[in-house]
């Protein structure tokens, strides 16, 4: 069982460091590069790293509302 | 109220701070742009990192687990005795 939770940790773990280099690469040091070094290809365009993030906030946002609306109506129904 | 307004005062440095990093060129201006996004990337980030290495580093103490078997073995055998209905689960 600890086995279990020792993999889902570090798989998480590990998401997030390649999230943040991923990240931080796109942003930071791309810039400063020419546009022809082979690099770029392994990177989607600079919109994208603006819109993913903006993306995944508003579709956490909706889902958060969502999931309060829903237990403030099942409550209410519950109630009456 | 005295904590929203604390956290209020706290947002509004922040932004005063990135605004006035605008107005200062010292970083190009793109960056400047994309700064307070990559911020709220990376504290994700580090949340999820904190969460995993919570996970892997969570004590099991599997000799307390093998204590407390037995303990409960115990307590049914007792209850058993005095009449009351344990049920097994």
């Amino acid at each position: 069982m600890d086995l279990a939770d020792k993999a889902v940790g570090l798989l998480l773990s590990g998401i997030s460091l390649s999230v943040f280099t991923y990240y931080t690469f796109w942003v930071i040091i791309l810039p400063f590069v020419d546009t022809d070094h082979f690099v770029h290809k392994y990177f989607l365009p600079q919109e994208y790293a603006i819109l993913i993030p903006v993306f995944a906030l508003v579709a956490l946002l909706c889902f958060l509302c969502m999931f309060v609306g829903y237990v403030m109506l099942k409550s209410k129904k519950k109630k009456a | 109220m005295k904590h929203i307004l604390k956290i209020l005062a706290l947002l509004v440095a922040i932004s005063a701070c990135w605004i006035g990093l605008l107005q200062v060129s010292v970083i190009p201006e793109s960056y400047t742009w994309l700064l307070p996004l990559y911020f709220i990337v990376s504290l994700g980030c580090y949340g999820i990192l904190m969460v995993g290495v919570g996970l892997m580093q969570f004590p099991t103490c599997p000799q307390e687990a093998l204590l407390l078997h037995q303990d409960i073995l115990e307590a049914k055998d007792f209850l058993k005795n005095k009449g009351v209905d344990v049920g097994s689960n």
